[in-house]
């Protein structure tokens, strides 16, 4: 949640954030790309299509809601683009919904969810659902000082370490990008970011969420195995429906052990 | 006054009446979307923009606009500003799509205009200093190999046609293609090769996706900072020239404006 207007000073806002982490996570925003991947979440919170009075008229964007629980559950989705009829996949996508759902939501916590490749050299194995410990790019290169981190875009996600134990959550670092195949410079890039999942939205929403600081965490699925033989593509489509299942089995653990809790408790 | 289609049961027949009715009023409100402030500085000049205080984006990001009234046009000049926590503009199709985004929604522009700096082929006729109006844009770092998700990920797009604009201002065209990267790698190049480029950029396809959805009519005025296909190194060559060539934009910008004022989007 924003701070007010004012001229509150860097110790009041942080005194003021201070005691928002010490109220119960009171609305609770989820980022899901896919509609192949948001449709079980949706089901199993039994949330209910919003017919479009946050966002403005022609944006595809779908929000679902309801109450479960202590917790108002928003999940958006990004829609089928208007004119090709795909899922609107990407940064681009995921940074407006971001900025837009904050906008219109005002939550105190984004959980970003969705299905990831693995990279097999640092651990992950299809089915895995990695929580990450931080976010990155890896295809936005600019070779200027401090234009490159920029590019890079270097981002924590809010620490959740009695999440992470509670839930027996696996850990890595995320890279993301808006291709689905790799080329040998977003290799290098990834592996210079250290990256366990590798997906096409968290950063950006890591981004949009730092600037308007709404404290954020990323809930990744494998789904193929980058770093493996078989195409990404085919791998990918292949696991999609059932690494789903395992996605959204976590993400309500996940919306469970949140329901209660202030986010210092995470 | 806005291009978004009201709520309702519009038919497609009744939403196109409505937009040709709309090119018919003359344009009263412009959006120059602008990311680099070394880019953006000279146009606020030369049309006397003040910056505005009382922000119409929300508090902790660092756009800025600067608006006034010029001839019989209402100018808004965004500037996604300096990163936060790093301080360099904060370039790219982030940014720029977010910006498109929120100042659509705020101020409903008859008209978009996404200028900037950019890389050009010297093998599709580019020169340093050449200012191009795209007539098409594409992202050239979206590679997503599944049918129909390979063309979202390129996102190609028409941008408003203005073919009296063009010939009035002895502008150049040529095809746009947008990535978030300066540098360019052999599967850029392809993507570029295929998407049969002039010139390269930051930004141009992302805001040409964000006026789309909103229906709002976007063009692309792209100057040349360096060369893509030659010889020297793309970091260098673009610092050496970014403050002359900005010159360049400036001018081309400014003449646009002039076109622009007291004309509808019809006339264009």
């Amino acid at each position: 949640m924003a701070p007010p207007r004012g001229d509150a000073s860097a110790a009041a806002e942080e005194a003021m954030l201070a005691q928002l982490e010490k109220r119960p996570v009171c609305t609770i925003l989820i980022i899901i790309a896919m509609q192949t991947e948001a449709l079980p979440v949706v089901n199993k919170f039994q949330l209910v299509e919003d017919p479009n009075t946050v966002f403005p008229e022609g944006v595809p964007w779908v929000r679902y809601h309801g109450v479960y629980k202590d917790l108002n559950i928003n999940l958006i989705w990004p829609g089928k683009d208007p004119s090709l009829g795909v899922d609107s996949v990407g940064t681009v996508s995921a940074s407006l919904v971001t900025y837009a759902s904050i906008q219109a939501l005002q939550p105190d916590l984004i959980i970003n969810a969705g299905t990831a490749g693995g990279f097999k050299a640092k651990g992950a194995c299809i089915g895995d659902v990695f929580l990450a410990s931080e976010v990155a790019f890896h295809d936005r290169r600019i070779p200027i000082p401090v234009f490159d981190l920029y590019g890079v875009g270097l981002r924590q996600a809010l620490s959740t370490p009695s999440l992470v134990k509670d839930l027996n959550l696996k850990v890595g670092k995320l890279s993301t990008g808006d291709s689905l195949d790799m080329s040998p410079q977003d290799e290098a890039t990834i592996i210079a970011n250290d990256a366990t999942v590798k997906d096409m939205e968290g950063a950006a929403v890591a981004y949009v969420a730092d600037l308007l600081k709404v404290p954020a965490i990323f809930v990744k699925a494998v789904t193929d195995l980058v770093d493996g033989d078989k195409p990404t593509a085919d791998e990918f489509l292949q696991n999609l429906a059932t690494v789903t299942a395992a996605l959204n089995e976590t993400v309500s653990q996940v919306v469970n052990f949140v329901n209660g809790k202030c986010l210092s408790e995470l | 006054m806005t291009a978004m289609a009201p709520h309702g049961d519009r038919s497609d027949a009744a939403e196109e009446a409505t937009a040709a009715q709309l090119e018919k009023r003359p344009i009263s409100t412009v959006v120059i979307i602008i990311a680099m402030q070394t880019e953006a500085l000279p146009l606020v000049d030369r049309f006397q923009l003040i910056e505005d205080r009382d922000s119409l984006f929300p508090k902790g990001v660092p756009w800025v606009r600067y608006h006034g009234i010029y001839k019989d046009l209402n100018i808004n000049l965004i500037w996604p500003g300096k990163d936060p926590t790093l301080g360099v503009d904060s370039v790219g199709t982030i940014s720029a799509s977010l910006v498109a985004y929120a100042s659509i929604s705020a101020l409903q522009p008859d008209l978009i205009i996404n200028a900037g700096t950019a890389g050009g082929f010297k093998a599709k006729g580019a020169s340093i200093s050449d200012v191009f109006l795209a007539s098409e844009v594409a992202f050239h770092d979206r590679r997503i190999p599944i049918p129909v998700f390979d063309l979202y990920g390129v996102g190609l797009r028409q941008a408003f046609p203005t073919p009296n604009l063009l010939k009035e201002l002895n502008l150049k065209a040529g095809k746009l293609s947008t990535g978030d990267s300066l540098d360019m790698s052999p599967q850029d190049e392809a993507s570029i090769v295929a998407n049969d480029a002039t010139v390269k950029d930051m930004e141009g396809a992302a805001v040409a996706y964000v006026a789309d959805m909103l229906k709002v009519p976007a063009i692309f005025v792209k100057a040349v900072t360096d060369i893509v296909d030659g010889e020297k190194p793309t970091a260098e060559e673009f610092l050496q020239n970014l403050a002359a060539v900005t010159a360049a934009l400036g001018e081309s910008v400014t003449q646009v404006i002039d076109f622009i004022s007291g004309k509808c989007l019809s006339e264009l």
